[in-house]
């Protein structure tokens, strides 16, 4: 009984009633008189439970620490089934909240990564920001983007781009192509932080649910380009996101990310690597894959997002969703819009590091 | 007066709508078809025996249909868990439905309500968050669970189109969790460790049986309605919900993942073949806005809640435990500015 106290010391006041009273034991259980070190074995864990309730409810993640220092003092000794699963469980709720809204964003999660971002955003790649006023303070709107970058950071910088420095601080789902909403571990990242995968019923409930979107109609063909072919848009699919704004009645808001195109400059692909894994492409960069690890540190460009006038859809409404011709018509307009934007901020662009 | 006929009242969704209905209507308003007497508590409820897997069945469902004055048929007899006797299962979901519909439409029987599964959508990387009645079942999934389920539905859907006199209703109900269900579900959820695919975590819905059991009186009191998704409020992710529960998940990758969940399943170990891991993969959320439009059904449960209901019916300890301390889970939600 000591032993217990002295390992635990803030359980003293506790120890009476679970280990002592019997008037609280259910009678079907069968106690055998317990043993000091299994006194203390319990102690410890109920003391658990509740640094753990403490970090969540709390969002102390001090509770967090001590429970791994616990685990780690009770050695082997202390370790089971249950008390892995609830140290699991702890872990996972130190980033995770425990509701998410139905799409899966979770706050917590965003919250978590917030800071890795913002120095992306701030420091690492120093983002000029101009023309947000151009995005809708309310109400559904379609933002559409050229893509770049191999992995889809430039989606995560336009997020925050209007987070940041939108008036109304919007938050802005992307919409994420399949190759990254199924890859795993990239999957539930990039549901917990807010994206779905890019579909029209995706599309069309969120802008009806008067969100604001994000989307990038390349698609494949832009974000896995090679180096060469930079700042050059690729066709805009099939005019898909075009229909959805028709028919939502949403405003299309062009936008220029410059300066992804040359975080990890492609300079071949060896498709026959990534195949067989399920990947569309396999990017061969100057340091991906010969450095490892270091070869996925994408380089500090020095980045610019630039929002545009939304785009004139000509007084058209949902009827007109149905009509190839001017759906194509309008998509591509949106995507010269993007590509003058684009060379504009080129020609003015002195150097790829500083802008 | 005409009755109700129930099938598949041995097993829980089909027990509980014939205990609601005995309690609501009488028992002289329901008839309960299947191969096993109803609990002896519902006295007085009639029972017809009758084996939809037997090739007469469907002239002596017409029989039974015809004495009893039968106008509206609950077919519930379905296989929650998988089963490895697979053949059986064919028989009873897609032969027997195929008994059922055809003896409903010959005798004159008004509705027929079948209890379905929105996993008969299947779990595809390429779903959307929300899938809506329109998209059809997976009717060439690799689970022979999934294909019968299917087809069970195709053919009272074609019975209906044939004999217009015949209206369907499908309840496509979402992963039941709740207090005294036990399914291959509820068993996973009362392991100490279970696999899980690395990097994945799906989004899941979780029903409470009260709610499916408040879809079924709507759906019977209300015409044909067609298929209709009946879902909780909200989602949940499936590590959100195993961590709840406190398990101990161990990530499985998903490229080994089928081979020895099939290995296991083979074995006489597991709880679902390989194709179930598809589940714990992808999306197969569904939408229950027909639901509220079309039958007035407004689920009083999220999947939080159901979770929860299930543990503490299933670990009462723990869940009285955690009330003491007062760890209540905060509601973290995300929500978009206004």
């Amino acid at each position: 009984m000591s032993g217990g106290a002295r390992v635990v010391p803030i359980t003293a006041a506790r120890k009476g009633r679970a280990v002592g009273s019997r008037t609280d034991a259910s009678p079907s259980r069968h106690r055998r008189p317990a043993r000091p070190e299994e006194a203390a074995l319990h102690e410890r864990l109920a003391d658990l439970e509740r640094e753990i309730a403490a970090s969540r409810t709390a969002q102390e993640h001090e509770g967090l620490l001590v429970t791994l220092a616990r685990v780690l003092h009770a050695g082997a000794r202390g370790l089971s089934w249950a008390s892995l699963a609830r140290l699991q469980r702890a872990l996972y709720f130190a980033w995770h909240s425990e509701e998410t809204d139905e799409f899966g964003a979770d706050r917590r999660f965003t919250e978590t990564f917030e800071p890795v971002l913002d120095f992306l955003y701030a420091v690492w790649w120093r983002v000029e920001a101009t023309g947000t006023e151009h995005v809708p303070s309310e109400g559904p709107g379609l933002i559409v983007a050229n893509h770049s970058g191999v992995l889809p950071y430039d989606g995560l910088m336009v997020q925050l781009a209007i987070r940041h420095e939108h008036p109304a601080k919007r938050v802005c789902r992307m919409l994420a192509l399949d190759m990254f909403a199924l890859l795993p571990a990239l999957a539930p990242i990039l549901s917990k932080s807010g994206s779905v995968r890019a579909n029209p019923e995706n599309a069309e409930r969120l802008l009806g649910q008067r969100e604001l979107l994000g989307v990038f109609p390349e698609g494949v063909k832009g974000v896995g380009k090679l180096f060469r072919d930079r700042y050059r848009l690729a066709r805009f699919g099939r005019g898909g996101f075009v229909r959805i704004a028709l028919r939502t009645g949403s405003p299309i808001i062009p936008c220029a990310v410059v300066g992804a195109e040359e975080i990890h400059p492609v300079i071949a692909k060896a498709d026959w690597v990534g195949r067989p894994i399920g990947l569309p492409y396999f990017p061969l960069t100057p340091t991906f894959p010969w450095l490892g690890p270091l070869g996925v540190v994408p380089l500090p460009t020095k980045w610019s997002i630039d929002f545009g006038d939304p785009i004139d859809i000509e007084g058209r409404g949902p009827e007109d969703a149905e009509d190839p011709i001017l759906v194509n018509r309008i998509s591509e307009k949106v995507r010269s819009t993007i590509q003058r934007m684009v060379d504009g901020r080129l020609a003015r662009r002195r150097s790829i590091w500083f802008g | 007066m005409s009755r109700i006929a129930l099938t598949g009242t041995a097993s829980y969704l089909g027990g509980r709508v014939l205990r609601r209905l005995v309690e609501a209507r009488g028992a002289d308003a329901v008839v309960a078809v299947d191969i096993a007497a109803p609990p002896t508590t519902l006295h007085g409820v009639r029972h017809r025996m009758v084996d939809l897997t037997l090739p007469g069945a469907d002239q002596r469902l017409v029989d039974v249909f015809r004495e009893e004055h039968v106008d509206t048929v609950f077919h519930a007899a379905f296989f929650t868990t998988p089963r490895r006797d697979a053949a059986y299962a064919h028989e009873l979901e897609s032969i027997g439905t195929l008994h059922l519909a055809a003896a409903a439409a010959g005798a004159g029987v008004r509705l027929l309500v079948l209890r379905s599964f929105t996993a008969v959508y299947g779990a595809r990387g390429q779903n959307p968050n929300f899938l809506t009645e329109e998209r059809r079942p997976d009717a060439s999934s690799r689970l022979a669970w999934v294909r019968d389920k299917a087809e069970a539905e195709e053919h009272a859907f074609s019975f209906s189109r044939r004999y217009p006199g015949l209206g369907v209703t499908v309840l496509r109900f979402a992963t039941l969790m709740g207090p005294g269900l036990h399914t291959f579900y509820t068993r996973i959820f009362s392991k100490r460790v279970v696999p899980v695919v690395m990097g994945y975590d799906p989004l899941v819905q979780i029903l409470h049986p009260e709610d499916a059991l408040a879809a079924v009186d709507r759906a019977l009191a209300t015409g044909p309605c067609g298929v209709v998704n009946v879902v909780p409020r909200g989602t949940i992710t499936l590590l959100t919900a195993l961590h709840l529960s406190d398990k101990l998940t161990v990530p499985v990758p998903h490229a080994l993942a089928y081979a020895i969940a099939d290995m296991w399943w083979g074995s006489g170990l597991g709880e679902a073949p390989g194709g179930f891991i598809d589940y714990a993969r992808f999306l197969f959320v569904a939408d229950g806005e027909k639901a509220r439009r079309e039958l007035g059904f407004a689920p009083r449960y999220s999947s939080r809640e159901a979770l929860t209901a299930y543990l503490e019916y299933r670990y009462p300890e723990t869940a009285r435990r955690a009330k003491e301390q007062g760890t209540g889970g905060k509601a973290d939600a995300w929500e978009a500015p206004a």
